[in-house]
């Protein structure tokens, strides 16, 4: 097989994407196409919810918490390592999928725009783990006692930004995965390390908001969290097309 | 002569050590078709999928519409309709919607009516309420037909479109295709038996142990009659 320079291939995808159609246009049929099968059938939310809240009473029992600010860390920790672990079995279920019943061969086929196809995944991704989230959010308050006031409110940007990011980091896992031999294995074992800055300071700056501390304290971490989704967004954005082709 | 829409050169392809494709030649311009016919095994699919750029052949090159396969734009890929043994369609939407979804990916005017003139075509307007993972093999092939066809591609490669079809199913099958070659579209399809051959009225040639014999690689002759071998392979060696 010729090396196809990807270099130049990447400054033109920038430059010029493929504009032949509106590509929000198959976004919005991708998008609809892949919520309209979750709201059918549900696996991917499902196993996000039941597996965030298990591995939740998993932690609290294994932290055994008092309750109430003083346990902010623990309980920023534990809803990360539940959103994580869960997400990883739902969150690149619309790729995997498609490789699955072959359609993906269907779609790179198609005149879709590899970027908002990438987007659509992402955006469905996204919602799966909005909803399991904020079921986890809910238990979390309950384990730990914590008050619905505004420190649970500031603790949204820190998880919008990880879902975010988590959700981007999945769906390119995913693309790879379908790729190479016992890809499945791949996605456990290269994402978490590759998302371990942002879960970081995710937990850092869940913990800040929950403990109460200043606007100015998540700052750093926020910044980071946000560095990472512009990479791993730009990156699926831009390599979704050359993860889906095949040797 | 029209430039061919389906094109190989010197096309090789191996998995491991094993050389499945041995330097395919052909060439299929607008409004023609060939049949590639061989028995399991001897690279059909792997032909079709390269064809399409899905795959990257080890040497030699696919094209389409003049361009390589795997290097089409978003307009060239329009022009392509492809039916596989995957029906590419999905379990849990209905047959009006998986239409409805390939409409709109590939931007169908007035898809509303042209989903339910295809569905009446292929004798699935009964069932366009019903979900996909209830339909027998025979109906997925029926919508998987419908979903090739929509869009009126200007290039169809059809990997057995005979297959899972009852007679009245293999020649409404039979009728799409030479419809799509009225109105100009380059088929490329493969088959088992060389009596499929009858029904679409085109060229054929085997493939045998990764190469194709018989016929020259220009495949506008669909009226020549020794194109038609009377049985599998009879015209091809």
């Amino acid at each position: 097989m010729r090396a196809r320079p990807i270099a130049p291939i990447i400054f033109l995808r920038i430059l010029a994407p493929e504009r032949a159609d509106p590509p929000m246009a198959g976004f919005a049929a991708v998008l609809r196409k892949d919520l309209t099968l979750e709201l059918r059938g549900g696996e991917s939310t499902l196993a996000l919810v039941a597996l965030s809240i298990l591995i939740l009473i998993v932690m609290v029992f294994a932290l055994d918490p008092a309750g109430g600010a003083a346990d902010a860390p623990i309980a920023a920790g534990a809803l990360w390592v539940a959103m994580i672990f869960a997400g990883m079995a739902g969150a690149a279920r619309t790729v995997l999928a498609e490789r699955d019943n072959g359609c993906i061969r269907a779609l790179y086929l198609s005149p879709l725009d590899r970027g908002a196809l990438f987007l659509a995944k992402l955006a469905a991704a996204s919602i799966f783990m909005i909803v399991a989230e904020a079921a986890v959010v809910l238990m979390l308050v309950l384990f730990f006692n914590l008050d619905f006031d505004l420190r649970l409110a500031r603790m949204l940007p820190a998880l919008a930004l990880g879902l975010i990011g988590f959700a981007a980091l999945a769906t390119l896992l995913a693309a790879i995965s379908g790729r190479v031999h016992a890809g499945d294995l791949l996605m456990p074992l290269l994402a978490v390390p590759m998302y371990v800055p942002a879960l970081i300071a995710g937990v850092k700056a869940s913990a800040a908001a929950l403990g109460g501390a200043p606007w100015s304290a998540m700052g750093q971490w926020l910044r980071i969290m946000i560095a990472f989704d512009v990479l791993f967004v730009a990156a699926g954005f831009i390599l979704f097309e050359h993860l889906l082709d095949e040797d | 002569m029209d430039a061919p829409a389906i094109e190989a050169r010197g096309l090789f392809k191996s998995f491991g050590a094993t050389p499945v494709l041995r330097g395919i030649d052909l060439a299929i311009a607008p409004g023609c078709a060939l049949m590639i016919i061989g028995r399991n095994g001897a690279g059909k699919s792997t032909l079709l999928r390269l064809l399409a750029g899905l795959g990257a052949p080890n040497d030699g090159e696919a094209r389409l519409f003049g361009a390589p396969s795997r290097r089409l734009e978003a307009a060239a890929r329009r022009r392509l309709g492809m039916l596989t043994h995957q029906s590419y369609l999905y379990p849990n939407l209905t047959a009006r919607e998986n239409l409805e979804f390939y409409c709109a990916v590939y931007r169908v005017a007035d898809s509303a009516g042209e989903i339910g003139r295809w569905l009446e075509r292929v004798g699935l307007a009964r069932f366009a309420a019903e979900r996909v993972r209830a339909f027998s093999r025979g109906m997925e092939q029926r919508l998987a037909l419908a979903r090739a066809l929509i869009h009126r591609p200007d290039a169809l490669l059809m990997d057995e479109p005979f297959a899972a079809l009852d007679p009245d199913g293999a020649e409404l099958a039979a009728t799409l295709i030479r419809e799509a070659l009225a109105r100009g579209c380059a088929v490329a399809l493969t088959a088992h038996r060389a009596f499929d051959l009858d029904a679409v009225r085109c060229a054929a040639r085997e493939l045998v142990r990764g190469r194709l014999l018989g016929a020259p690689a220009d495949a506008r002759a669909a009226d020549r009659a020794d194109y038609f071998p009377a049985h599998p392979g009879a015209g091809a060696r």
